[in-house]
């Protein structure tokens, strides 16, 4: 399987999804024109991802600094997928890191956190603040 | 009034930003970076820039998505909406303001959505947002599932302000003023 990358652009954030040392990473702010469009690739990409008969731990990183409410509602629809794989019986991880400072972010984290099944291990991680102060 | 008395005004009236044109993603991320640094400058508080940022964003996109007064360039890559957009503060607070022309059809839309949020509660706009964020939740075939105007209720410091105004038969002229 092939591996999904990327990169960052002002609106757009940095995708990184590694299929061998199974490392998925979503990290920046989100606000495309078309939050569809932008994510369609994503979307084929973890489908693919989530159906490897192999797969049994699925972690993924996500590190969001600002994203729009389209963006929202395409995290909600990734958190609802995995949500599906972990009922299927594999271990789902989502680590929603946010910088100290953040409340924003934060609070973000939780709201996600309170809609998705207990079946998701969804931790709330908190790193140091890397803004320009 | 000339160009710099205009110029003054604006500032004695504590605009930062007026823009008033086509608006198209380019220039909201080009001015959103701006926003950002010009807030970092003066020290506001992250969640207060966090909300102005936030506010900004789903208005410019609003302008570009859902104007009814549209350019294009022949080129499909260029989405403009035509629209104002104001991000000020006063002594009571910071606002962003924006206008755009809209058909009566999605006034009539529009009008339900901002009357149905504009006297929710923080804790009813939080419900309502995750229930609309759900799958299969989508709202007024909008391309936002219909969750900036609930977004910009929840940002907010006081109600939605908002109105149309009558231009002709086929068109007014919508305006929301978000305080935060």
């Amino acid at each position: 399987m092939e591996h999904l990358i990327i990169e960052a652009s002002k609106s757009t954030p940095a995708i990184h999804f590694d299929p061998e040392q199974h490392l998925l990473s979503i990290k920046g702010q989100s606000y495309p024109e078309n939050s569809s469009k932008f994510y369609t690739p994503v979307f084929a990409w973890l489908k693919e991802y989530l159906a490897l008969p192999y797969l049994k731990n699925i972690i993924i990183d996500i590190e969001m600094s600002y994203f729009n409410s389209s963006s929202s509602k395409i995290l909600m629809n990734i958190f609802e997928m995995l949500d599906e794989s972990a009922e299927d019986g594999k271990s789902v991880v989502i680590n929603w890191l946010y910088q100290e400072d953040d409340d924003t972010s934060l609070e973000c984290g939780e709201e996600f956190k309170e809609d998705i099944s207990t079946n998701v291990i969804f931790n709330l991680v908190e790193i140091p603040a890397t803004r320009f102060k | 009034m000339n160009i710099y008395q205009f110029h003054e005004q604006l500032q004695s009236e504590g605009i930062i930003f007026c823009f008033s044109g086509p608006v198209s993603q380019s220039i909201l991320e080009g001015m959103g970076e701006t926003l950002k640094q010009k807030m970092d400058l003066e020290e506001t508080k992250l969640t207060t820039s966090q909300k102005i940022f936030s506010i900004f964003v789903e208005q410019m996109q609003n302008i570009i998505n859902y104007s009814a007064d549209r350019n294009t360039l022949g080129d499909k890559q260029s989405n403009f909406g035509l629209g104002i957009l104001i991000v000020g503060k006063n002594s009571e607070h910071s606002y962003v303001l924006a206008g755009n022309k809209i058909s009566k059809e999605d006034e009539e839309l529009l009008k339900q959505h901002l009357e149905f949020i504009k006297d929710m509660g923080k804790d009813e706009l939080k419900s309502l947002y995750k229930e609309r964020r759900k799958s299969g939740n989508n709202h007024l075939g909008s391309k936002g599932a219909g969750l900036g105007f609930i977004e910009m209720a929840r940002k907010a410091t006081y109600p939605l302000d908002f109105q149309f105004i009558d231009i002709d038969s086929t068109h007014s002229f919508f305006v929301i003023n978000v305080k935060i």
